[in-house]
């Protein structure tokens, strides 16, 4: 009798042992999670990654981010993709960049022009993020939307071809395309459980279960003003309180409108979009806020992706899928009464 | 005698575990509870100072010999990039943290001020 108790006796020590060790969260972080911060793509890119073997996976797509950004995306490496077709005015149906220009020609076309990658020479001659910024003329302006535009762009043996005054520029499509390849090559088939690849404002969510993002502050970019709550997917945002210089009391944010050659003026201050293909998750955001609230939601629905709509007066418009899904963390915004959840 | 399975001493020694557990849950929840705002800044990846913003009520300033130069400002539980040699000023129009979670980066000086113990898994912007 007395050696059944005995025995009984340390079960329940040790378990109970064991228990408060595990209660007490001594170990809280998943086993195999690695975390990793880096400037590239003209940001701040950080890496999160949880698995097996997250130390490959991480060290692996560190070297993808550095390399795509000087190699392919990169207008200011000489050497990159980029920098070729732009030179050769020619992008060859072979080349790593082709599908995703296509993918960008078809937001050109259903957003009737709102969103154009082909204007580089116009982002250069305003000079954002220089120090060098400036209120172009109105004939430079018009000079170059003279020559050029994605509705330019033509199709020869099976190449996408262009005028000497286009200047392919994936500012903002670039880091959706990273997305989509570190999804595709480095996490699909790998033993990641779950990752959350940061470059900049465009995120990749990938794995099981439920994740939170931050939707910047307009006002105060360093906090966020709401909680989205998503599952595995792509999120970008475009806003007008980043990049931009004042002159006389205006602000000249640095997304322009394809139309006008100046910064766009629609009824957004921000507009983040959540899709499961990265590179139309940045583009889209791009197009959105340069169409306006109304427009934007369209566009969205045409290819089946959500947002979030700031507008300039503190309203905050949900599409559909994310009605209940946004939880606003700063009482200067309210959800527009017709999209409370 | 009869087939007892579990002692007096077993029950006790259970309790005793079970309120230890109890209290050491409770008194962490209840340190997690109050709002202490820790910030770090971290030039290069590497960590370069850790402020308690809830014990700063005096004003501090960290100057930082990056390449640009930026100047920190930490007062009243907030910090903020104050001032930078960089072209684009994207760190000081960022603004002021004050919450769990806000970040801010210098990306020319390669500087990041972010406030520790956010519940997101990441910041869109």
């Amino acid at each position: 009798m007395v050696k059944v108790s005995k025995k009984l006796h340390i079960a329940i020590s040790v378990f109970l042992i064991a228990a408060l060790i595990s209660l007490c969260g001594c170990d809280s972080k998943p086993k195999g999670e690695q975390v990793l911060t880096f400037s590239a793509m003209d940001t701040m890119v950080t890496l999160k990654v949880t698995g097996d073997d997250s130390y490959d996976v991480i060290t692996a797509i560190n070297d993808f981010v550095v390399d795509y950004d000087f190699n392919v995306i990169s207008r200011h490496s000489e050497s990159s993709e980029i920098s070729k077709i732009n030179k050769e005015h020619k992008c060859p149906e072979t080349s790593q960049l082709y599908a995703p220009l296509m993918k960008l020609l078809s937001v050109y076309q259903v957003s009737l022009g709102a969103y154009d990658f082909t204007l580089g020479n116009l982002s250069d001659l305003w000079g954002f993020g220089t120090g060098n910024e400036k209120i172009p003329e109105k004939e430079e302006i018009d000079k170059i939307l003279a020559s050029s535009g994605a509705g330019t762009l033509a199709y020869t043996n099976g190449d996408v071809t262009f005028a000497e005054g286009v200047e392919i520029d994936l500012g903002s499509a670039g880091k959706g395309m990273a997305l989509d390849k570190i999804k595709e090559e480095y996490l699909q088939g790998s033993k990641t459980q779950r990752a959350v690849i940061s470059l900049g404002g465009s995120i990749l969510l990938y794995g099981e279960g439920e994740f939170t993002v931050g939707i910047a502050d307009p006002e105060n970019s360093a906090g966020s003003m709401a909680k989205l709550k998503v599952n595995e997917c792509c999120v970008s945002t475009s806003g007008n309180y980043e990049r931009y210089f004042e002159k006389d009391g205006v602000r000249y944010h640095h997304i322009l409108d394809p139309k006008t050659g100046y910064p766009s003026d629609s009824d957004l201050v921000s507009v983040t979009v959540v899709s499961k293909d990265g590179t139309l998750s940045d583009a889209l955001s791009t197009a959105c806020f340069v169409l306006g609230s109304e427009d934007g939601q369209l566009l969205l629905q045409s290819y089946e992706c959500e947002g979030v709509f700031i507008l300039k007066d503190g309203t905050v418009i949900v599409t559909d899928g994310l009605r209940g899904k946004l939880e606003i963390t700063n009482n200067k915004y309210e959800l527009k009464a017709d999209y409370e959840s | 005698m009869s087939l007892k399975l579990v002692r007096k001493a077993d029950l006790i020694i259970v309790a005793v575990i079970i309120i230890a557990a109890a209290g050491f849950l409770l008194l962490k929840n209840y340190n997690s509870k109050e709002e202490k705002l820790i910030a770090e800044i971290t030039v290069g990846g590497r960590l370069y100072e850790t402020v308690d913003l809830s014990a700063a009520k005096e004003q501090s300033r960290y100057i930082l010999d990056t390449d640009p130069q930026v100047v920190i400002m930490a007062e009243n539980g907030q910090i903020w990039f104050e001032k930078s040699d960089c072209p684009d000023k994207v760190c000081v129009k960022s603004g002021k943290l004050k919450h769990k979670g806000d970040t801010a980066v210098c990306l020319p000086a390669k500087t990041i001020v972010t406030i520790l113990g956010s519940d997101l898994d990441a910041l869109t912007y």
